[in-house]
């Protein structure tokens, strides 16, 4: 089709090494937890024989946990990062809410997503309506997923432990366990609904907008397909 | 001065007395009365005074559930209303139960019977009767005589009567006297001679010791009294008698317990219970008092079927029927789901009918909570000094069999399994009067109603041995499945059903009735025994059970309600089951928030 | 006048109780609390020295489930709590006086022991109607509520209707009823919830303040730590068939007869506080697991709109029937992935428009 076309391809590069490790780490984290945490609330049919013999459900949890210390310290590490990296790795944590001209861009690409505009602007980052999304429900899900995760997590490690220390004060806010349960598997969806939305846009951007998205989350470097403004 | 239609006077121009709280009952009851110038009762108010809206709570739930909540509506009956429950849903859903939940069920049942039994008597009951002051100055010797005559139970001697006369003495003397503090200690009232009176005063305290044995069999089988657990389709109590794991389930040590606590339930009712009440009884004999209706209209359910899933009279070993006009001899059939039968006033309930209608079926009911006073209240809405009978007056409503206000609990079934002849109620009644010297007319009096009670539990405690020689049979027989989950799930269910499941608690005929419609409980509605017997006045004017009973008895000294409470705890109130009826549209009651 | 004080250690030496079989029950007594042996000579010098402490036991909105579980309790006796302990000088349920002369020993006792009583309260007042959906002696329950608990001590709120408001609080709440720490806000409170509260977990609770002289220590939400710092399932027997995967799948199948974990039967025990699993009902006859039935959470707070009991996840209202967190997230999820293949079936149609616009 294009031969004729020479297509001017600028690079810039965008997100970090550890910025890239944390992306699919957490990922393989996310999906880890999504499928023990499923289990957990619907366990898979009655094994039979001794007790003794059979650690099903415990390993089950025990993935799960892990799991859930490699999100948590991910994302501590991902904060440090959001200090130590460029100033990609901030995005995530603030969005410019504060400037008018980032509500307009977060207009113009609603409105390419809409079918309304013929072509999106080209962003280094992420657009401001993903970055709307980053943070509204991927960092604020992050964030409340850990939360209350690490309060249940609380309930059997004990008084005292530092999880406890850290995060029981979250089981005060549910009226009680159960229901504090209940949330959390509500977040799970909240964010497996993320993620397919994520998944989503991130391919057909590749498709469809100005710059690389996908590879971009591989080799870090952000390409353009075109040199116009 | 008027006449109810159901036959008794009532004049309100003496002087007015209140007993609020009513004590050693479950609940919240308010009591009052007009005494002539004699100390006679000439006029009698029961208001029950909670309400909790249990049903309306109910109301689109899964209704394997509801036999929770509904056990919630009392801790005292506990169990029987779970019972109901799950019967009514059963009914519903069409579930069979298999054999063995059935025997477990009623051996519940009855150790219900007997511990409720025995823990009225003794703990709500005895006081109205028995003198604790008095008790001081027995003589142990003669107490210990006196105990050996009635009965063999072992501790009786007269060491024993000295330590626990030593120990109250102690305690009274101590200045803090605890529950008996402004009892009415040395009321002409009391007529026990001091050593009836220790002997009762020792036996509180062992049936104290003792009631918290005989519902361990509760635990057993569903886990933990009060409140034990049960389940829609059986009882979740596996038994596994000698395969692998048998010893997380109901194997023979589980067994074992509850026949050895069958034993010693039977001992302690035959032994203390019965020949205590047949002593008292000896020395109030001359108390007439109290019959109220209970010579003309009784009504019983009938309860612990025999044969599983079959709750026909034929089936039925507590007897069912009503008596009405105290025609002894016709014995009337009783049918839950002719809307014609029972119906629902609440003229002087402060509750109203939408369309202002006159009865209701618990299947048709509604109940939307409306508190107002009549004209003629002493004091407001935030202090009632005297409540107006003329208006509403009380969280129960009026219950009528056909239209007549109707006597439950263990009199009603005695008096009913009596007049069908049969010999497990005839032989024992007819006993106890000839051992009193009495006649039968005797039974319809506050003692009466008492006395059916102790002869129940007895009744109850040798029934519970059947039961469980029935369990072991069954087992022997090799059948030990305890739950039928082929209707488990709401999928298997009618899009829409209904059901009425029906008991007979310890205090009278129990009724649940509930509508099921696409998985969800669209409607529940209980009619409970207090309702029946604590009911106000209807709008023909005629008046409940309580309030007939309470009529034409002289009281020894009006400002000491000894008499009241005699012949009100002769029913074994029990408030908070009466008070909690439902709105089968549960959105209309947001409307009546007032703050 | 100073009137002579009975003692607990009196009082059982007046039954003739050997001071040997008095030092025992102080050890079973200890023991029962799991205190260490070395606090024994404490629990004697209490046991010897404090008069009894009134209780005056209330009743609002409630079913007397709590009363029944306290005179079931064995270690100690009901009755000896009753009649040694403490001095039960006003209880609906069991006193012997009624009407006025009942109501006034709540005013001698609020006079004379003024901050040295107890109130003991079983139910909850109701907020609607005035508060008059429960009525005692002629007013509100709530007015008796704050009256009573002007002068106290402490109020222990008894079970789940005074801890959190249990069955009557359940959506839609009818009557406004509303958990003690709600109305009483200037007094130490100690929570001791259950539908009931295990017998004696009721009595070790009175018998600790007996002993110690002071309030047990309790956790965020009131409730004595050493009672409710653990759910059920952290010491349930059934824990290995748990941990091991093996569940009761229906019910009377052979899981539930080898006695294997009620998690999928809808058991509540893992997010239930409460010493069922360690102490047991009934002088430890059993619990509700122990016989086959799950833990409905009865001494959670909200437990009755946690259901249905018999599911492991929570139905979630307002989503329609029989909707919990996976129903309601495959939901999501459905749709999320169908406005996906939309979308992307129209992008699709634009990419190719485009470039077919592209191409000529």
């Amino acid at each position: 089709m294009s031969n004729e076309h020479e297509e001017k391809v600028l690079s810039i590069y965008v997100y970090e090494a550890p910025l890239r490790l944390w992306h699919w780490i957490n990922a393989l984290a996310i999906t880890v937890l999504a499928v023990t945490g499923y289990l957990i609330g619907s366990p898979p049919e009655a094994m039979i024989g001794e007790a003794s013999e059979h650690y099903r459900m415990g390993i089950i949890r025990f993935l799960h946990f892990g799991a859930g210390y490699v999100l948590l310290f991910g994302f501590i590490g991902r904060i440090y990062w959001a200090f130590a990296g460029n100033e990609h790795a901030r995005e995530l944590f603030v969005p410019k809410m504060y400037s008018i001209l980032w509500w307009k861009e977060l207009l113009t690409e609603l409105k390419w997503y809409l079918f309304l505009t013929k072509e999106p602007h080209k962003y280094v980052g992420h657009n401001p309506l993903a970055q709307f999304a980053m943070f509204f429900i991927f960092l604020v899900g992050m964030v409340f997923m850990i939360c209350t995760g690490f309060a249940l997590y609380s309930e059997g490690a004990g008084a005292g432990t530092w999880s406890a220390v850290a995060f029981g004060w979250v089981r005060d806010i549910f009226p009680n366990s159960q229901t504090l349960h209940t949330w959390h598997h509500l977040g799970m969806w909240y964010l497996l609904t993320f993620v397919m939305a994520h998944v989503y846009v991130a391919i057909r951007e590749d498709i469809m907008s100005r710059q690389s998205i996908v590879s971009t989350m591989i080799s870090g470097h952000r390409l353009f397909k075109d040199d116009r403004p | 001065m008027s006449t109810t239609p159901n036959g008794f006077t009532l004049d309100n121009s003496g002087r007015r007395l209140v007993v609020d709280p009513v004590t050693r009952i479950e609940g919240h009851l308010r009591c009052e009365v007009n005494v002539d110038e004699n100390g006679v009762i000439r006029n009698a108010v029961s208001s029950g005074t909670m309400w909790r809206g249990l049903e309306v709570i109910l109301k689109g739930r899964d209704p394997r559930d509801a036999w929770a909540f509904t056990q919630r509506i009392c801790g005292v009956c506990t169990g029987t209303h779970a019972l109901t429950s799950v019967r009514a849903v059963e009914n519903a859903l069409g579930i069979t139960i298999p054999k063995n939940a059935n025997i477990i069920r009623n051996l519940m049942q009855l150790t219900l019977y007997a511990h409720d039994h025995l823990v009225h008597f003794y703990h709500l009951h005895a006081l109205d009767w028995v003198d604790v002051v008095s008790a001081l100055s027995a003589d142990p010797r003669k107490t210990s005589e006196l105990a050996q005559s009635i009965s063999k139970w072992p501790k009786s001697s007269p060491g024993y009567f000295a330590d626990l006369q030593a120990r109250v003495k102690k305690f009274v003397e101590s200045g803090q006297l605890g529950p008996f503090k402004n009892g009415y200690w040395g009321s002409p009232a009391y007529k026990l001679p001091p050593e009836a009176n220790l002997m009762a005063v020792a036996h509180y305290l062992e049936a104290l010791d003792f009631q918290k044995e005989i519902v361990k069999i509760h635990a057993v089988f569903g886990g933990k009294n009060p409140h034990p657990n049960w389940l829609v389709g059986g009882m979740a109590c596996a038994i596994n008698l000698d395969g692998d794991g048998a010893n997380g389930a109901v194997n023979i040590e589980r067994l074992a317990l509850v026949g050895s606590i069958i034993d010693r339930t039977i001992e302690f009712i035959d032994q203390v219970y019965v020949p205590d009440l047949q002593a008292i009884a000896s020395f109030y004999k001359d108390w007439t008092y109290g019959g109220g209706i209970s010579s003309q209209n009784l009504l019983s359910y009938g309860d612990v079927p025999g044969v599983a899933n079959d709750y026909s009279a034929s089936s039925l070993l507590l007897p069912r029927g009503a008596i009405v006009g105290g025609d002894l001899s016709t014995i009337h059939e009783v049918d839950l789901t002719d809307m014609e039968q029972i119906k629902e006033h609440v003229t002087h309930s402060w509750y109203k009918y939408p369309n202002g209608e006159d009865g209701l079926h618990p299947w048709a009911g509604v109940t939307e909570p409306h508190f107002e006073l009549g004209p003629k209240t002493v004091g407001d809405k935030k202090r009632i000094e005297a409540l107006d009978e003329e208006g509403k007056y009380s969280y129960i409503k009026a219950p009528r069999w056909r239209g007549h206000a109707m006597e439950v609990g263990p009199l009603a079934r005695y008096v009913i399994g009596y007049a069908q002849g049969n010999p497990e109620f005839k032989e024992p009644t007819d006993k106890l009067l000839r051992d009193l010297g009495l006649p039968l007319e005797a039974l319809f009096t506050t003692l009466g109603r008492t006395a059916a009670r102790g002869l129940e539990a007895s009744w109850a405690a040798h029934k519970m041995r059947w039961c469980y020689d029935e369990l072991i049979a069954n087992l022997k027989a090799g059948d030990s499945a305890t739950a039928n989950p082929a209707k488990w799930e709401p999928e298997t269910w009618p899009k829409e059903c209904r059901g009425v499941g029906f008991t007979e608690a310890p205090r009278g005929a129990l009724g649940h009735w509930i509508v099921v419609k696409d998985g969800k409980i669209d409607n529940y509605q209980a009619v409970v025994p207090t309702t029946w017997n604590a009911s106000p006045r209807d709008a023909a004017g005629n008046i409940g059970a309580y309030e007939a009973a309470l009529l034409n008895t002289p009281m020894a000294d009006p400002e000491q309600p000894l008499e009241i409470l005699r012949t009100l705890h002769s029913f074994d109130p029990c408030l908070a089951c009466s008070t909690h009826v439902m709105a089968p549209d549960g959105g209309e009651l947001t409307q009546i928030r007032i703050r | 006048m100073k009137k002579k004080v009975t003692t607990f250690y009196d009082v059982m030496e007046a039954r003739g109780i050997s001071r040997r079989d008095f030092m025992k029950f102080c050890t079973t007594t200890a023991a029962s609390m799991g205190l260490a042996s070395s606090m024994v000579p404490q629990v004697v010098h209490a046991m010897e020295n404090k008069p009894r402490i009134p209780i005056l036991w209330i009743h609002g909105l409630e079913c007397t489930c709590c009363s029944e579980s306290f005179i079931r309790s064995a270690h100690p006796l009901a009755s000896d709590v009753v009649l040694s302990m403490i001095s039960l000088d006003y209880d609906d349920t069991l006193m012997a006086a009624a009407g006025h002369q009942a109501e006034a020993i709540l005013d001698e006792i609020r006079e004379e022991y003024k901050g040295n009583y107890i109130v003991a309260v079983e139910g909850n007042p109701p907020l609607n109607n005035d508060g008059m959906f429960c009525i005692v002696g002629g007013r509100s329950f709530l007015d008796q509520l704050i009256e009573v608990s002007k002068d106290a001590l402490a109020v222990v709120a008894w079970g789940s209707c005074a801890s959190n408001g249990c069955v009557q609080a359940a959506a839609p709440n009818p009557t406004q009823a509303t958990p003690i720490k709600k109305v009483i806000t200037d007094k130490p409170i100690i929570n001791v919830p259950g539908c009931p509260p295990i017998s004696e977990v009721m009595t070790g609770v009175l018998t600790y303040i007996l002993t110690f002289g002071k309030l047990p220590e309790l956790d965020r939400q009131g409730r004595p730590k050493m009672f409710y710092s653990q759910r059920i399932h952290d010491k349930c027997y059934r824990r290995p068939h748990f941990d091991a995967g093996q569940f009761v799948e229906k019910w009377d199948d052979e899981g539930a007869r080898k006695g294997w974990c009620l998690y999928k039967m809808g058991c509540k025990g893992p997010t239930t506080y409460n010493a069922c699993s360690s102490i047991g009902f009934n002088e430890g006859t059993s619990f509700p697991i122990k016989s086959g039935h799950g833990c409905i959470g009865c001494s959670e707070e909200n437990f009755w709109d946690n259901g249905p009991f018999y599911e492991r996840l929570t139905h979630v209202e307002g989503f329609g029937i029989e909707s919990n967190a996976d129903t309601i997230g495959m939901g999501v999820a459905a749709g999320t992935a169908a406005a996906i293949g939309v979308h992307a079936v129209a992008s699709a149609g634009k990419q190719l428009t485009k470039k077919d616009a592209e191409n000529t």
